[in-house]
């Protein structure tokens, strides 16, 4: 029994040891190094809003604006209702993550699987969008992606925005919208 | 007889550490990605794991090669490897399939086999380890007694 206890001190306390020397290593290495990592690193942009295989979803601004401009894509709305109704992306339509399994259908059930949707929200850390694009791809729209803090870049470039409840392609009337009115 | 084969065994789990290693010491950043997608740990420990980890198992390799502070290597690397192995059963589990990330840190190196492989996998080397670990507390209770 005293060789099993001084044998598992033994294993502790060399094991502690071992541990405490591979974290200063692993720090002073990184610290060397010039492409070192951040500390504790920033996993809050474009790496978040990546799929499981590493592919990133994000699409520039400059992208964005392009298929904009060539209506090759269509822009989702990922904030609540109410954000949408005070000003969103001319011609995007309002699909809050909030509510996303009651009006999926409602939405998207007119559109093609292959068309290119921007899903946006607003803010740096908004992440509203990376879960609905995320979604998206999971339920077949594979070609999903995300303008990051979307509403905020969209406006202050002076792109085309709009205001209230009604906007380009809507989901059939009498869905919805008439409960969120204000 | 016994001696040779836990000499051999040393070695090789001494190889496999030092191979697993080596890429994930050279891109952190790949690693780093890999652990991401593995969607367990929570963000502020993402990069220090993948620091940390590569440089554990180069510990390890050390001295599972040289037999050096063989309890705490071989404590260690039982820990280590279930740790890996709770982590691969736990997302096939809940059906994430990703890339283990096991030997290298890029994530996107061709089709990643079947989870249940990488598993297999580390469960054998977990017996090895385990092995290892009793047989050399065998030999220390055989020299004292």
């Amino acid at each position: 029994m005293s060789i099993l206890n001084s044998y598992t001190r033994q294993m502790a306390r060399q094991g502690i040891a071992i541990l405490s020397v591979s974290i200063l290593l692993a720090l002073l290495v990184n610290h060397l190094r010039p492409d070192g990592l951040t500390l504790p690193g920033d996993w809050s942009d474009e790496s978040r809003v990546a799929l499981d295989s590493g592919e990133t979803l994000v699409v520039s601004l400059g992208e964005a604006q392009e298929l904009f401009e060539a209506k090759q894509a269509i822009f989702l709305d990922a904030r609540p209702r109410s954000a949408y109704e005070s000003g969103h992306i001319r011609g995007a339509l309002s699909l809050p993550w909030e509510t996303f399994d009651e009006h999926f259908e409602s939405v998207m059930g007119a559109l093609q699987e292959d068309m290119t949707l921007i899903a946006y929200c607003d803010g740096e850390s908004c992440s509203l969008s990376h879960d609905l694009a995320k979604a998206l791809v999971e339920m077949g729209f594979e070609r999903s992606r995300v303008l990051i803090n979307g509403w905020s870049a969209w406006r202050e470039s002076g792109l085309p925005t709009s205001m209230g409840e009604v906007d380009g392609m809507m989901p059939a009337p009498g869905e919805h919208r008439g409960e969120n009115r204000p | 007889m016994t001696r040779i084969i836990q000499k051999v065994l040393r070695i090789f789990l001494g190889l496999v550490f030092l191979y697993a290693c080596w890429d994930k010491i050279l891109h952190p950043d790949a690693f780093a990605l890999v652990i991401y997608n593995y969607q367990i740990l929570p963000a502020p420990l993402i990069h220090f794991t993948a620091l940390v980890l590569p440089m554990l198992e180069l510990m390890l390799a050390i001295g599972l090669l040289f037999g050096i502070w063989l309890p705490g290597v071989l404590l260690l690397s039982n820990l280590l490897l279930a740790v890996f192995f709770s982590a691969l059963l736990f997302n096939a589990a809940r059906g994430l399939d990703i890339h283990c990330g096991c030997f290298s840190a890029a994530s996107d190196d061709g089709v990643p086999a079947a989870t249940s492989q990488y598993i297999l996998r580390d469960v054998a080397f977990l017996a090895v380890s385990l092995f290892l670990l009793l047989q050399h507390y065998r030999e220390k209770r055989g020299a004292v007694a």
